[in-house]
């Protein structure tokens, strides 16, 4: 007997060990892991910039800059007319280090005009601070901004030993009284009801993801807050409890910790939260979910009250101050803040990944500086959300929503600026703008053509034939296209064959210029593996990711330059040096004459063809580039296009492919469309490359044109050299005649001279 | 000979551009040096103007670069001379966003990739710059300059020469 008692109770003591071991090791493990702090773009501002002084204000609100009438910190701004006084908060760049200062910006009509410090020096170019877009945590879902002692107002630590943990200074991990308090409720109550847990209990529980309450689990839970007590400050348990424990819930997305639930629930950082607000979060502790202040905010303004006065009894806070906090309003933001970017934090891991084991990505303490532009970003999540609405209106399939994803780009430096991967843009879940691979369609017409133009054979006025193909297959197949309205217009100049997107011309090009050299040009253009040689390929049968096709657009947008896509530009160590850049990178893939050539045709795309219906949704200087794209029996719907300062890539359809009944026109355009009018952008624009004109042809039958003698005409850029028939009766002199020779012959000792 | 000439030429204008020169102040915004940014809808669409001829003389001086751009130059050229090649790049991208189109900048960046013993890159940067000067004969040397020695660092001398024949030939007389 005695024995067996000797065993239970050195096993009793075996388990206690291990229980301190565990938790200690958890504990110490968590107090020294420091995720990775993803930042936006930072917003550069300088004399000229184009941004007027109300969406100023908005980009300096979305860094939680207070809007005050006196300059009393660093956070706030004040406007006076056209002008903003900025009181800017210190900031640490991996290249420079800036102190809290102040700013003067001026603007006029189009933006600012110029920019000055204290002492009223022009300052020619400065950063306002990047934003947080999240961090990079081991658990899926589990998501959480850190925050030191330091950025945690003095009143949350007071409030919640009040509310939930009155004897937290003096206890031992748990607090007996109030467990037999509790245990005297749950007796009479015949379950489990009452807590009575104090803030180290519920840190364990935390930790152990352990929510059901029975007998075992309690006393385990206990043992082990009494081991967390006996090894740590009450200062370090105060401040792991802060940063661990559940505020909240957005979809897969689990908030964790003060710091996140202060951006969460009202836009800005947890040191600038008023007493009212350091309430609600307290209040929300007892029950995320119960007390959702979005979703049930009669009761968590209850509650909420309840706490203000529970603070004022125990004159945390004076009765004054508690009436006035309990006399506001809950303060919350509509939606969770615009600071999470799931798409695009998934894009940043990837890349990281293939540098960074996990383990340093999570625990590491790095800083990661990308590429997104918030408000590209915000653009881009809009439209796509109020689009997919209008198009779920129109289309005729039952009940279940579409689906879509956004890619934007700066062409120039390969940015990506935003992502979008899915229409709830918030859910971090199944990222369509990386992972659905789907038919590129028509917008593999562009390499066709580009590839022809590059073989000096074809140029916008060639006359191609948009005639039924058959094409004999291995094995005794044929394959036997169609033009998309099952028609066929027979012969038409490149230009229409483009803009119209014509099946059947655009296969007979790809068919002459052959398979492999159409492949070899999307390769060039940053197509990884190489596409399937098969003459379907020509119609677009190569499954791209929205991602793969912006990679593909980008150098149509750059000019025929090749520049990885990047979202990650440096990543910082815990020492603040630098461990890892993403340099631009740029490689020329296409002749500036041939690009050229095929960004006017392009742009005929927008004014002639199936970009046109995004005509009158973008302003009418804006000149675009661009290229719908639809798949066999409408299961895609793509579109591609650009201007000088923006590539947007939108693809629109359903998980499970089915067809959407829309063409790329239809469903992508509008959304596309939307998208580049809220960029604000300037228009596409590029200077002549040496040896290339502009013409004006008929439309409809490519022959030279004046006016006055066609009608239908459009202006395309062929080389200085090609020889395109003139339209008779339009006043040109006739072939073989003696002026024709002499200007030809001019021109060439013209062009060969300029070489 | 000729090599040595091209070289002290392109030394010309590279300090042309450190110096910050006699430059007017910077162009309006959205309208960098790169080329003409005006507004062309519709079927007058981009282009219709001639390209200038290289080396015109008489050709109005432009803007070759805004204060913000000139400042951010300024600044990578200090953090190059003091061996911090990334962060001169870093600071390089910084003006190129301001100013994308902006030959000069993509032909620093490409003698910043020289510096950093990147040939393959620096042609890149070099092609880049060309492909954006159309109409500015010395920014577009500036670029045969890059060019030219990018070809050089691997070997390729013949095509080097040629490249430097054509920066010698656009030099400004």
């Amino acid at each position: 007997m005695l024995g067996l008692l000797g065993v239970l109770a050195l096993a009793g003591a075996a388990y206690v060990l291990y229980l301190d071991l565990l938790v200690t090791r958890q504990f110490e493990g968590r107090r020294w892991t420091l995720p990775a702090q993803v930042y936006a773009a930072p917003l550069e501002l300088y004399a000229g910039l184009q941004l007027p002084a109300p969406e100023l204000a908005h980009e300096l609100e979305r860094l939680h800059y207070r809007r005050v009438t006196r300059l009393d910190r660093p956070g706030t701004y004040r406007t006076s007319g056209a002008r903003i006084d900025v009181a800017l908060r210190p900031v640490n760049f991996p290249d420079e280090k800036r102190d809290a200062q102040l700013l003067s910006i001026l603007c006029d009509s189009n933006g600012i005009e110029s920019l000055q410090d204290a002492a009223g020096r022009e300052v020619p170019v400065l950063r306002l601070e990047p934003l947080l877009i999240g961090s990079i945590f081991p658990i899926h879902g589990e998501d959480r901004v850190v925050v030191t002692p330091r950025e945690v107002p003095p009143l949350l630590p007071a409030a919640l030993k009040a509310v939930e943990d009155r004897r937290f200074d003096s206890h031992r991990g748990v607090d007996p009284q109030a467990i037999l308090r509790a245990l005297w409720v749950d007796l009479r109550a015949r379950q489990i009801e009452q807590g009575g847990s104090t803030l180290t209990q519920q840190l364990v529980r935390s930790y152990f993801l352990s929510s059901r309450q029975t007998l075992g689990r309690k006393l385990r839970e206990a043992i082990m807050a009494i081991a967390l007590d006996a090894h740590f400050t009450k200062d370090d348990l105060m401040n792991a409890y802060i940063n661990e424990i559940f505020l909240g819930q957005d979809g897969d997305r689990a908030i964790h910790g003060f710091g996140l639930a202060s951006q969460f629930y009202f836009g800005k950082p947890l040191a600038e939260l008023d007493s009212a607000e350091v309430a609600l979060l307290v209040a929300v502790v007892r029950g995320p979910s119960w007390y959702d202040p979005r979703r049930h905010a009669d009761r968590a303004l209850a509650r909420r009250n309840l706490v203000l006065s529970e603070l004022a009894e125990q004159h945390v806070l004076s009765a004054a101050e508690a009436a006035a906090a309990a006399s506001k309003p809950l303060g919350v933001t509509p939606r969770p803040a615009g600071a999470y970017y799931p798409a695009y934090l998934d894009f940043v891991r990837r890349t990281l990944r293939r540098d960074y084991r996990e383990q340093d990505l999570t625990e590491a303490g790095l800083t990661v500086y990308t590429s997104l532009e918030p408000r590209a970003q915000d653009a881009a999540e809009h439209s796509l959300e109020h689009e997919l609405e209008r198009l779920d209106h129109l289309k005729k399939r039952g009940a279940e929503p579409l689906e879509g994803a956004v890619v934007v780009t700066t062409p120039q430096s390969g940015d990506v600026t935003a992502i979008v991967g899915g229409r709830d843009v918030g859910y971090d879940g199944f990222d369509r703008a990386l992972d659905a691979h789907r038919a590129m369609g028509s917008l593999v017409k562009p390499f066709i053509y580009l590839t022809a133009l590059e073989s000096g054979r074809y140029n916008a006025a060639t006359i191609v034939q948009d005639e039924p193909v058959d094409v004999k297959l291995a094995g005794g197949k044929h394959w036997r296209p169609e033009n998309f309205n099952h028609d066929t217009n027979g012969p038409v100049p490149v230009v229409r064959a483009l803009a119209e997107s014509l099946n059947l011309a655009t296969v007979g090009v790809g068919l002459d210029l052959g398979v492999p050299k159409v492949a070899a040009t999307l390769e060039r253009f940053g197509l990884t593996p190489a596409p399937e040689q098969v003459p379907a390929m020509l119609l677009g049968a190569v499954n791209v990711t929205p991602l793969e096709a912006a990679q593909l657009y980008n150098g149509l947008a750059n000019g025929g330059f090749h520049n990885p896509l990047r979202a990650v530009r440096t990543v910082i160590g815990a020492d603040g040096k630098a461990l890892k850049a993403f340099p631009l990178q740029v490689t020329q893939v296409a002749t500036p004459q041939a690009m050229y050539q095929l960004d006017r045709l392009l742009v005929q795309v927008m004014n002639r063809g199936t970009g046109r219906p995004a005509r009158p949704l973008l302003p009418a200087d804006l000149v675009v580039a661009g290229k719908s794209g639809t798949s066999s029996e409408f299961r895609d719907s793509w579109f591609a296009g650009f201007s000088g300062s923006d590539l947007t890539v939108v693809w629109v359809g359903y998980d499970d492919d089915a067809p959407t009944g829309f063409t790329g026109s239809a469903g992508a355009l509008p959304v596309w469309a939307h998208i580049m009018a809220s960029l604000g952008g300037h228009a596409w624009n590029q200077p002549a490359p040496e040896g290339i004109v502009d013409m004006e042809i008929e439309y409809p039958s490519g022959l030279r044109a004046l006016p006055g003698c066609a009608d239908d005409r459009v202006t395309v850029a062929v080389p200085a050299a090609a020889q395109i028939p003139a339209k008779p009766g339009c006043g040109f002199p006739e072939a073989g005649n003696p002026v024709t020779t002499l200007i030809s012959r001019s021109e060439r000792w013209l062009h060969a001279l300029v070489h | 000979m000729l090599r040595a000439l091209v070289l002290l030429l392109a030394l010309a204008l590279g300090g042309c551009v450190l110096r910050g020169g006699p430059l007017p102040p910077g162009g309006p915004p959205g309208a960098p040096a790169g080329g003409p940014q005006g507004p062309a809808p519709g079927a007058a669409a981009p282009g219709t103007q001639a390209p200038a001829a290289p080396g015109e003389p008489g050709a109005p001086p432009r803007p070759r670069m805004g204060p913000a751009a000139m400042a951010l130059l300024g600044q990578a050229r200090s953090q190059a001379s003091a061996g911090e090649f990334a962060a001169a790049g870093a600071t390089l991208e910084r003006a190129l966003r301001i100013e994308p189109e902006n030959p000069l900048l993509w032909a620093e960046l490409g003698r910043l990739q020289l510096s950093q013993g990147n040939p393959a890159q620096a042609e890149g940067m070099g092609r880049k710059a060309l492909a954006v000067a159309s109409g500015d004969a010395e920014a577009q040397a500036a670029a045969w300059g890059v060019i030219a020695d990018s070809l050089r660092a691997r070997g390729r001398n013949a095509e080097a020469a040629d490249a430097e024949r054509r920066a010698a030939a656009l030099a400004p007389r």
